[in-house]
């Protein structure tokens, strides 16, 4: 007998709308403030190298938004470009892959600690926080065993082209992020694994009686988000020019703190890339901005971490009050 | 539920014995077994000297695992105590450097400790956020703002007596002594008293927790402000056996915080666990990354391990209760 | 525990323990309980007797004051008592014994009885000498020398589980206490000593309120008992003046027979044929069969494995052992994917929780188990959608403002015919309804009772799992009983009568009915 059912019902799209309307307000509010503050902020240059440092937190925000939409997490993120990062040197200076080569292998090997998390989390059930923080610790330990905290430099030059280059004016991989934005975009939209995202979310039991591939698709997710790692660590030795076992070090924070600010709620059901996008693009723009106007770069991890817990207080607070 | 699983008092009373101190006996035993094994690989291993400054050396890891533990039980995580400690480090030093009296020295970072954590515990119990997303603000709040404000200067010059670890007690030096009091009077806290108990209730289900008439909500915001306590105490003790303090937060040390904690038997699902047992487990793991030196493995291998270890107790904790579970519990 | 020794029969008093008094509660679209009145005395056990959704529940969970009445009022001792929390109706001396046990499993016997006011001594310190010695008083006084105060609960059996939380019920001085469903889970030793327990707290002069479907424990174990229907009072008997018939007939009423437009359809080959399914711990051994064009009846109590029957057919969990052919064909359903695919369709029992996305739209709810043939190379074709969603919403008459409605928002009824609206947009071949009119309002109940009738006469294969035995009665072709995981009888249309089902399901032996 359910008779006496709470209804938690909300209307998830409109509040959405909502939202991220709110947050390109505030956007926008920020650029121009922080625009009136230094000039050297709004200069299209500026803006083009924010893109350059946008993406690799962009391009694994892209698969934690569909994590997150089904009420997963994952920590693990920046230990896998950690590892991938060294995998990608490793293989290349110490097995003497040809670089083609040990780029493919550094995907491959994040797309496998994506899988493992995957894996696991719907095979034996460990809650996917749990999971992630334990390979967390097991993914970053490999990348400093194996590397045994050496780094790897020296790389061709057209392996730069990627983190340095650009194509018409715009940084290589902020048109490869932008590209991946609208694929994820459309595919959380309009295809039928999207759906199966918020449903898994909004009532994951119910979308298995539905008959959905509610443990495949989950399996997905992880392991996208550890192939974009993967990607991200690529992007990543490329614009610094070196690997080292430490990179990606927080990268969940940042990660984590855009999908959530973009919108997603962190109980799962409901979060859109668009949101995820500007979220990024927030955070971005508050670090440079902060940066520009003379707050040095350690503080504004501090105003990250503030932006993530007020954003979700915020959230469940307004869903709250229309309960 | 066939007639021959009903338990009869011999049968009962073994089965108890084994939740109540199996993960207590088998890290005494992994411990010991080690030291034996790698001491006959290398004997220099077991010199008094190296273990007890693997001892000295990781109390703080187990005070800090105490209060983890009573955090995990109550079925919450925390990741950013690392940064907390690294930062109330901070905050003696620059006291006892400043000229302050060096009780205060002491006694203020405990006081920052439970309120920081209070606060977290007040929002995770209160306004119902995950305790992930407000130990990760708070972990990069703690640490962007640590090094904003001190800019990573080292703190040296330390005065002579602000090194409280340095002291001993009938030749027990200080760091042992706070870890094992620390960790027998919460032993007994938990095991003891109502509020203690409560812990264990809230974590293992939080709806009938409140239908016994314990207050989840107050529970959880008490087990922070301890938490904060216990990390305030590790954070005296990492600080003042340090000569130097660098005003950095140590990087993974609220991995190596948490991993003590679920190895040493706490069911990363809330509800079990003992403090004990994360005392064990800190020294265990305290004791493998010595050992790895002592037979000529990469020290860099330690955080693989650790990884490794934690996955494993995680693995080993969600299998046995589906297990209990198909047996029967949960119908 | 002044009262532990006493052992002669508590005189009745005129004034009784507990009484309720035409008790009304209402929530959003249903009607829970109209104008119930019940009472229980010391020393007695007062049976609660009634089908799913007859307001057992709720009348409960009133008394022990989870839920506020609306109307009527409550009396403890003759005195007029108004409880609004749980703490309330303890303090009043109402213990609930609730199916799922609320126990801690890694707390010892002792803890679980006297969490939240253990004996303390001083300072803040739980007495654990003084706890284990009231623990083993109350053991004593029970006579239970199987349990000792140290066991963890968690290793314990359901049954030694239950006799915790009794223990707890009398540590807190309970004078009145409430059993729902005490032996769903329980075997047969279980129950011999539940009852063995349940007599020396009659004789302590506790009054019990005990919730049963199993006539043969009613009569083995309580002086009263009391028939709710559809959240109105039918009447009181004593045990001793009353018979097994009157009883089932009194729970299931008689009802106006055109609520049920059955037409007749012409019955084809069979669609679905099951052999000896196995899937512990609650199918053993089930072979079925339903033929295109028929709707069978799957009557049985809750707790005899129907719902888990569903599913392991739907592959939610999958069968261990034995053999389903779907039109002659032997096949493996292993998943919800593999039954969509060969033209299974699942309307689940628990609405909220299985069958409806709530937070998502009318619109989405709709396409949910459709997706597949609604898109192309995983692109969701969105104007079809819409015109899907569209048009079940006329076709099922769903009462909604919008498509882009959150379906959470809407009625009961309306809800449900989403959750099978959406999987009749993909024409199954077999239908499986659990519970199809749970707690929905009698316009949408007959509504999708025309439905299944057409549906029928489409030729499509209809299981129906339902606790209310006219549905059963009225709807069905062919009636299959089912209790404690086996097929126990199977009734032709003309043969199902309620006398002869329900005494099936009760699991008295039946002349009407043939060994399945």
């Amino acid at each position: 007998m359910s008779l006496g059912v709470e209804t938690r019902a909300f209307r998830v799209s409109p509040w959405l709308k909502r939202h991220e309307t709110l947050l390109a307000l505030i956007l926008l509010i920020a650029l121009v403030g922080l625009g009136a503050f230094n000039d050297r902020f709004l200069t299209i240059d500026n803006l083009l190298d924010q893109g350059r440092f946008i993406s690799e937190i962009g391009l694994i925000a892209l698969p934690m938004t569909f994590i997150i939409i089904t009420g997963g997490i994952d920590l693990s993120v920046g230990a896998i470009v950690g590892l991938c990062a060294i995998m990608l040197g490793y293989s290349w200076k110490n097995f003497g892959f040809p670089l083609p080569l040990a780029i493919a292998f550094a995907l491959a090997v994040g797309a496998l600690a994506g899988f493992v998390n995957g894996l696991v989390i719907t095979r034996v059930k460990v809650p996917p926080l749990i999971m992630t923080i334990a390979t967390l610790a097991l993914y970053r330990g490999l990348a400093e065993g194996i590397s045994q905290a050496r780094s790897v430099r020296g790389y061709p030059e057209w392996f730069y082209f990627l983190g340095q280059g650009s194509v018409f004016g715009v940084p290589t991989q902020l048109l490869v992020l932008i590209v991946l934005i609208v694929i994820a975009g459309i595919a959380l939209d309009r295809t039928t694994f999207g759906r199966t995202l918020y449903a898994i979310g909004a009532n994951e039991t119910a979308a298995r009686f539905s008959a959905l591939p509610v443990d495949r698709v989950k399996l997905i997710v992880y392991t996208l988000s550890g192939l974009a790692s993967g990607l991200a660590a690529w992007v990543l030795v490329s614009r610094v020019t070196t690997t080292r076992m430490d990179m990606g070090a927080g990268y969940e924070l940042d990660v984590i703190a855009a999908v959530v600010l973009g919108g997603a709620s962190i109980f799962g059901g409901s979060g859109t890339i668009w949101g995820t996008v500007i979220g990024l693009v927030m955070i971005q723009l508050l670090k440079n901005g902060l940066a520009l106007t003379g707050v040095k770069g350690d503080a504004t991890i501090v105003v990250i971490g503030v932006a993530l817990i007020l954003s979700v207080l915020i959230a469940s607070s307004l869903e709250r009050r229309r309960d | 539920m066939s007639a021959t699983t009903i338990a009869s008092p011999g049968y009962a009373r073994r089965a108890a014995f084994r939740r109540l101190v199996g993960q207590e006996a088998l890290l005494a035993v992994a411990i010991i077994g080690l030291a034996i094994v790698v001491g006959l690989i290398n004997p220099r291993f077991l010199a008094t000297r190296n273990l007890s400054d693997l001892l000295l050396g990781n109390a703080y890891i187990a005070i800090a695992a105490i209060g983890m533990s009573m955090v995990i039980i109550s079925g919450n995580i925390d990741i950013s105590v690392g940064a907390l400690i690294g930062v109330l480090a901070t905050i003696s030093g620059s006291l006892a450097v400043a000229g302050a009296p060096i009780v205060i020295a002491w006694v203020v970072p405990i006081l920052v400790g439970v309120a920081v954590m209070a606060a977290q515990g007040a929002i995770v119990a209160y306004l119902r956020i995950p305790s992930i997303v407000v130990t990760l603000g708070m972990l990069s709040i703690l640490k962007g703002g640590l090094i904003s404000v001190t800019g990573g200067k080292w703190i040296t010059d330390l005065p002579q007596d602000f090194h409280l670890a340095d002291l001993s007690l009938f030749g027990v030096p200080m760091p042992v002594i706070i870890m094992v009091l620390a960790t027998v009077l919460a032993a007994l806290w938990m095991r003891n008293s109502p509020s203690g108990r409560a812990i264990y209730a809230t974590g293992g289900n939080p709806e009938a927790a409140r239908l016994c008439g314990v207050n989840p909500q107050r529970t959880v915001l008490m087990v922070f402000a301890l938490h904060g306590l216990f990390a305030g105490i590790a954070s005296l003790v990492y600080a003042t056996q340090l000569r130097v303090i660098q005003s950095t937060t140590p990087q993974g040390l609220e991995l190596t915080i948490i991993t003590a904690a679920v190895v040493g038997g706490v069911s990363i699902l809330g509800g079990v666990g003992t403090v004990v047992g994360s005392t064990l487990a800190a020294i265990l793991i305290a004791e493998i990354t010595s050992a790895l030196v002592f037979i000529n493995v990469s020290p860099y291998w330690t955080d693989a391990l650790r990884g490794a270890l934690i996955l494993a107790t995680v693995i080993a904790d969600i299998l046995r209760r589906q297990r209990r579970a198909a047996q029967g519990w949960k119908r | 525990m002044s009262a532990a020794l006493k052992t002669d029969p508590a005189p009745v008093r005129a004034v009784p323990l507990l009484e309720v008094r035409e008790i009304e509660k209402t929530f959003p679209g249903v009607r829970a309980l109209s104008g119930v009145s019940f009472d229980v005395r010391a020393g007695e056990v007062h049976a609660l007797l009634g089908e799913n959704g007859a307001g057992k529940s709720t009348l409960i969970k009133i008394v022990s004051g989870v839920y506020e009445p609306d109307a009527g009022s409550m009396l403890v001792d003759g005195t007029t008592v108004q409880f609004s929390a749980p703490d309330d109706a303890r303090r009043a001396g109402v213990a609930t014994i609730y199916q799922e046990l609320l126990l801690f499993p890694e707390l010892s016997v002792a803890e679980n009885i006297f969490l939240g006011h253990a004996p303390q001594a001083g300072a803040g310190r739980i007495d654990w000498r003084a706890m284990r010695a009231k623990a083993q008083h109350l053991l004593d006084s029970l006579e239970i020398d199987d349990l000792v105060p140290d066991q963890i609960v968690g290793a314990l059996t359901v049954g030694n589980r239950q006799r915790v939380e009794i223990l707890r019920a009398l540590s807190h001085d309970a004078r009145i206490l409430i059993m729902d469903e005490p032996t769903a889970a329980l075997t047969e030793s279980d129950v011999t000593r539940l009852f063995d327990v349940v007599r020396r707290l009659k004789r302590r002069g506790v009054g019990i309120v005990y919730i049963s479907h199993r006539l043969d424990e009613i009569f083995a174990i309580a002086d009263r008992v009391t028939v709710l229907r559809d959240g109105a009072y039918v009447g009181s008997r004593d045990v001793g003046d009353t018979n097994a018939a009157e009883l089932v007939q009194m729970m299931v009423g008689r009802r106006i027979d055109n609520l049920f437009p059955k037409t007749t359809a012409p019955i084809g080959a069979p669609v679905l044929e099951a052999r000896d399914l196995v899937r512990r711990p609650l199918t053993k051994g089930v072979s079925l069969t339903v033929r295109a064009g028929e709707i069978v009846g799957l009557a049985g109590l809750v707790g005899s494995g129907r719902s888990e029957l569903a599913q392991t057919l739907f592959g939610m969990t999958p069968a261990e052992s034995g053999e389903i052919r779907l039109n002659g064909e032997v096949v493996r359903i292993d998943s919800p994917g593999a039954a969509r695919a060969r033209g299974l369709a699942y309307v689940p029992e628990d609405r909220a929780a299985q069958g409806l996305v709530r937070r998502m739209s009318v619109l989405h709810n709709f396409s949910l188990a459709a997706l597949g043939a609604l898109s192309h190379a995983g692109f969701i074709d969105r104007a079809s959608e819409r015109r899907m969603a569209q048009e079940g919403v006329k076709r099922f008459s769903v009462k909604t403002s919008s498509v882009d409605e959150i379906a959470g928002r809407l009625s009961g009824g309306n809800q449900q015919k989403i959750v099978l609206g959406k999987w009749l947009a993909n024409n199954p071949k077999l239908l499986i309804l659990d519970e199809p009119t749970r707690g929905i309002d009698v316009g949408a109940k007959a509504e999708i009772h025309r439905l299944m009738s057409q549906l029928a006469g489409e030729g499509v294969a209809i299981l129906m799992i339902s606790s209310e035995l006219p549905e059963v009665l009225g709807m069905s072709d062919r009636v299959l009983v089912m209790r404690e995981g086996r097929l126990v009888g199977e009734f032709d249309r003309a043969q199902a009568t309620s006398e002869a089902v329900g005494a099936a399901m009760m699991g008295e032996t039946s002349s009407a009915g043939r060994a399945a």
